[in-house]
Order: C-alpha cells, then structure tokens, then sequence
C-alpha cells in the first residue's frame, strides 16, 4: 500500500462535514457434527465473521479485527489483520463475542461489535447451506459511520479495491429486510401520530370541559353565599 | 448428689470411670485427672449461693471475682458491728418563732445537747417592701382619678396584709366603702404609685404596668378556655378543610402546568415540518382547533424530540448506527418497558436493522410513543378530576349534574395502542426532560 506523503496520521486536521459510511455484516455461522465428541465433547463447529456488505477490501482501512472468545477457549483473544476477518472453531455452547475493529489511522478510535454466538435455533436464526452439509447462520447488518474522518482516513476510505470477482452476496437478504422494516416503522409512526393528534384533541376538549366544569362550580358557590 | 455434696463442704470423688477394667473388676482403677480448665475455690465463708451466681456451668471467669475475703475476713463475719456507745438523748423543748408577731411558743423534739438557736424556718418569712408615702407627697404626686386617698391607703394597706398577692387583695377588698375593682385595676394603680414614687427617689429604672394588655390577655385565654367542644370540633374541622383546600390547590397547578407543556409540545411536533418526511405517507394529520403557535423556534424543534431526547452524533469520529438508536439511560425503565411492550404490539423489533433512515423514523417513533404514553396519562389524569368536579358540583347542586363529553370517558376509548394501567398512573415530568421514575 503506497500511501501520499503529504498526510501522515499526524498531519492532519479532520474534514468537517464529511460523513463515510461504511455498510458491514457481522456473526456467525455454525453445522451441528451430528452427535457429540467424544474427546472434549464439542458439538458443533462454527465461524465468527465481520465482512463488508459491499464488495469491497476493508483491509484498505481496517488495520486489525479483535475477536474475543469466551475464556474457556485456549487464547481466548483472536486477532485477524486481513480479510477474511474470520475466526473458526469448534465448541457446545453459545456465548457473547467482542469483535473490535481497528482502523489503520490511530486518531480513529475502534468501533466494537457484540454478538451472540448461535449454534441453536431461535428468533433470529436462519437455515444456510454449507459445503459440509446444512447449518444456520445468525447475522447482523450494521454501518460504521466515521463522522469528520481524518485526511489519512479519508484517503483511505475512498480509495478501496474490490474483494472478489465473483459476487459478492450474504447468507441474509438485508435490502428486503431495510425495505420491510422502514415500511413497517413508518407505518407505527403513521399510526402513533394519529393517535397522538386524537389523544391531543381529547386532552384539548378536557382542558376546556375541566374549566367550564370549575366555572360552574364557581358560580354555583356564589349562588350559594348569595342563599 | 452433687448439691448436698456441696452443701455438707465434702470433696467429691470423681466418679469411677466405667471402663473394660472396671466391669471386669480389675484391680487396677485408674486415678482421673481432671482436664477441665481449673475452677477457682470457693471463698472461704461465701455462701454456697453466692457463689454459684458467680460461676455458670461452663465454667466461665466470673465477671468479678473476690480478692478481699482472707484480708479482711470478709464473708466469715455475720453480724454488723453495731455502735457501742450510749444513744443521745432527745427532749421536748419550747421554742418561739421570730417571724411570728404573737410571740406564741410551740413545742418541738431536741437534743439538748445542742446549742438553743433561732428557729431557723424563720428566715423564709420574706416581707415585702412597700411604697409609703405622706400627706404632701399623696397630695403634690400620687393624685388620681377615681381614686382617693382613703381608697389608696386601702389598698397599700391590704398589699402589706396579703404580701401583695393581688387575686387575694382583689378578693378582700372593702367592696361595702368602695366600688369593685378587677385586678388590673389594683395592679395598675399600685404599680404607678411604685413608679412615681421610685422616680422621685431618683431610681433610674421604673417598673411599668400595661393593664390595658393585660386585660385583653385575659379577655383572650377566657375566649379559649370557655370554647364549647362544638366550637373546638368545629375549629378543627376547618383546620383541616383549609389544609385540604391548599393541597388541592397546588396540586391543580401543577397539573395545569404539566398539562400546558405536554399540549405545546404535541403542537410544536405535529406543525414541525420533518425535513425526511418526503417518504412518508402523505397523511398529514390536521388539527383545525389549534391555534399555530409555533414558527420561530421551529429550527430548534426539528432536533429536539418530542419524548425523548436522543443525543446527537454531531462528534468527529467513528461510531455504529446502532448506537444512535441507543435509548438514552436517563429515560428510566418504566418508559423504556412501556416503549418496549407498545413495540412489541406493533409488531416490530426491538432493534431493527440500523440503516440511516431506519435510525431515525424509529427513534422519532420511539419518542412518539412516549408522546403517546405521557398524553395518555394526562387524560386520565384530566378525567379523574372531571369526575372530581362533577362530584363538587353535585354536592354544591342536589340534583343537578354536569355531562362529562363520552369522548372523554375512558370506557369508550378509541384508542388502539393500549397502555398498561401502571403506565398511566404518575408520568408528570415534562417529555422534554424525560424524568427518572
């Protein structure tokens, strides 16, 4: 990598107003052995990943990607520098994993990730197909925004190689999954301010009903003094 | 056993051990030696109970132990030594008592033995000092009206009798020769004569007698003291409704106030235009009844949330969508679960997935939930003192009633999102300020 020498990381100012973003997908995939190990029991055998969600090298700007397992695991603190940002294993239960990205500017401070690992079925679990057989996998799309980026980080940025050739797809399809859910909140959204403005006019027709109620109260006490 | 053991002072043999030996009758019986902690001996002279109180059966030290008993022979000895010597003797003797002007003599028990002294009670006869004054004096000074000299000099003269216990002056005085006077009347003519005549003594500090005061002081304590127990009840009575009535008061305020802040709010959010709202439906709520208040600050709304305040990301530097959607931590659980629980109705996730517009609309939906929730509470706030004041007015108008508008009525409520009855009880912070209930 040939970096310009105008911009080393010290050179540089931020560049206000600027806003990359940059799209990844994160978890796991895991294949149940089919009975369980004799030696240490293990079950199943899994992949942890982090991996852009456009086809595009992250080494250009991710210096390392930090995987923390839990501790029962020999070396429980996995470092990756190049893609792909994986970490497989083999293990019988599910735990949370840190994944720490490190970006190549040091002034950009890391982002960190959690996610559980899935070995079993659930809400948020989906059937794949993998070379060794059927799997599931358990991912999350999310974006990593650098806000103001350094002049470094922003060379960097914008200036990524593609990953592969071939394409570059996802065991989920996250498009669909933007679309419904934004239709979906919109909708609540829709739904919560008609309510509200209703609500409003209620609470409107109540203020007015509690002070005529007070001003008959009023007048019929001076009625009364007047008896 | 043990206790007559004791009782008769004999040591005790220790008790023979039962052993494989002993059953068999061997010869050879084995002298027990004793491993317990070693027990201090009794006192010689101590009483068998005495000194059971000091030792308990674990026994412990005893908190305090003798140490004198051989010095001084001290438990051995069973009688008090009395006094040898010959009693005095007492003798019933005549004495007078100076303080008395009769000189009559009494009677008392003595010891001859002792010096014959002045009856020492004597001294606790105080007189006091009384003005006096002359013919001239009366006549150039102490003139008054409605009094006369004869009427003073009654008056100087009951004060020296009575010692100048005024209820009792009040109470003898010569009502046949002179007309009744209270007892300020007595005390204020008695105290001025003190004064002047003090004055002209050339004493700086002359005693003053507000009788005026006194008067009304205890005109006011008979008022009290004469109150029937209606009255009492009565003043209590009010008491209390005046407390009620205060409390009630402040609590209306409060309410309006809440009331005020939550309305503005609901208008400054619906007349804000949103600058990402190009894509939603085209269902622009209206509100005819309500005045515009809004226009000027409305910049300022835009980033401000109605019901929650998310903080803003404006900082150089990198970060996760997912961390704007974040619920700030001063919002407080019990909004939280209700925003959780109203979601979950609606069908959505709790974390959906973090694109730039999905961040936005659903924490702007999360704030309008809590919107939702807190003007929710304040109806039912508004209703529960609807109900409140028909009641009043009824109580005020027998027979009369006030219609409270059915809208108004939370039976027939149209509203769609249900919140949970714990929800609406006390949610009164402003929503600007999420509060941390």
């Amino acid at each position: 990598m040939s970096l310009p020498t105008d911009f080393g990381p010290d050179s540089g100012g931020r560049m206000k107003g600027l806003c990359i973003i940059k799209p990844i997908v994160y978890g796991n995939i895991a294949r149940y052995f089919g009975k369980k190990r004799e030696e240490d029991g293990h079950t199943h055998q899994w992949t942890v990943y982090v991996k852009p969600y456009n086809n595009e090298d992250m080494s250009g700007y991710v210096k390392k990607v930090h995987f923390k397992l839990h501790e029962s695991y020999a070396n429980q603190n996995r470092i990756v520098v190049k893609p792909p940002y994986e970490i497989s294993e083999t293990g019988w239960g599910e735990f949370e994993i840190v994944i720490k990205i490190h970006f190549h500017d040091p002034n950009e401070r890391p982002v960190t990730l959690y996610h559980i690992l899935k070995l079993f079925h659930s809400g948020n679990t989906q059937d794949v197909t993998m070379e060794l057989g059927k799997g599931l996998v358990s991912e999350s799309y999310d974006e990593i925004v650098f806000q103001d980026p350094t002049q470094l980080m922003h060379h960097l940025l914008t200036n990524t190689k593609q990953l592969t050739l071939a394409r570059w797809e996802h065991n989920t399809d996250f498009e669909a999954k933007k679309e419904k859910t934004l239709k979906a909140i919109l909708e609540a959204k829709a739904k919560t301010r008609a309510e509200i403005s209703m609500l409003k006019n209620k609470l409107k027709l109540a203020k007015e009903t509690i002070s005529n109620f007070k001003e008959e109260i009023a007048k019929s006490q001076d009625n009364q003094f007047l008896v | 056993m043990a206790d007559v053991r004791d009782i008769m002072e004999l040591e005790r043999p220790p008790t023979p051990e039962i052993t494989r030996e002993s059953i068999l009758g061997a010869d050879k019986v084995k002298k027990r030696i004793s491993t317990g902690p070693k027990v201090p001996k009794r006192p010689e002279g101590m009483h068998r109970e005495v000194y059971a109180l000091l030792y308990n059966d674990t026994k412990d030290a005893p908190p305090l132990f003798p140490t004198d008993s051989i010095r001084n022979n001290g438990y051995k000895q069973t009688k008090i030594k009395l006094g040898m010597r010959k009693p005095r003797k007492w003798a019933w003797i005549p004495f007078t008592n100076p303080a008395r002007t009769d000189n009559a003599t009494f009677y008392h028990w003595r010891r001859p033995s002792d010096e014959p002294k002045e009856y020492p009670f004597a001294k606790f006869n105080k007189k006091v000092d009384l003005p006096s004054y002359t013919d001239v004096e009366y006549q150039q000074h102490l003139k008054c009206d409605g009094w006369t000299k004869e009427e003073t000099d009654h008056l100087i003269d009951l004060a020296q009798r009575f010692d100048l216990r005024f209820i009792i002056m009040a109470d003898r005085y010569d009502t046949e020769k002179y007309s009744k006077r209270s007892v300020e009347d007595l005390k204020d003519r008695f105290y001025k004569i003190c004064g002047i005549l003090a004055k002209l003594s050339g004493e700086k500090k002359i005693y003053t007698y507000d009788a005026e005061h006194e008067r009304r002081r205890k005109e006011q304590l008979k008022k009290l003291q004469e109150r029937k127990p209606e009255q009492i009840e009565e003043e209590q009575f009010l008491l209390g409704e005046l407390k009620k009535i205060e409390a009630r008061k402040k609590e209306r305020e409060r309410k309006t106030q809440d009331l005020q802040k939550l309305i503005s709010q609901a208008d400054n959010q619906n007349e804000t235009p949103r600058k990402i709202d190009k894509k939603l439906p085209k269902k622009k709520i209206a509100n005819p009844s309500r005045p515009s208040r809004v226009d000027t600050n409305h910049i300022l709304q835009v980033i401000e949330t109605a019901g929650i305040k998310f903080p803003d990301y404006k900082n150089s530097g990198v970060s996760l969508r997912s961390q704007r959607m974040k619920l700030p931590t001063n919002l407080g659980q019990k909004k939280s679960k209700g925003i959780e629980q109203i979601l979950q109705e609606l069908g959505l996730e709790l974390n959906p997935t973090p694109t730039e517009e999905v961040c936005l609309h659903f924490n702007e939906l999360r704030s309008d939930i809590v919107l939702l929730m807190e003007i929710k509470a304040a109806l039912s706030t508004c209703e529960f003192e609807l109900q409140s004041l028909r009641h009043q007015y009824e109580a005020l108008n027998p027979g009369k009633t006030l219609t409270i508008p059915p809208q108004l009525l939370s039976g027939n409520s149209e509203s769609e999102i249900k919140v949970a009855s714990g929800e609406i009880i006390d949610v009164v912070g402003s929503p600007g300020t999420p509060s941390n209930t």
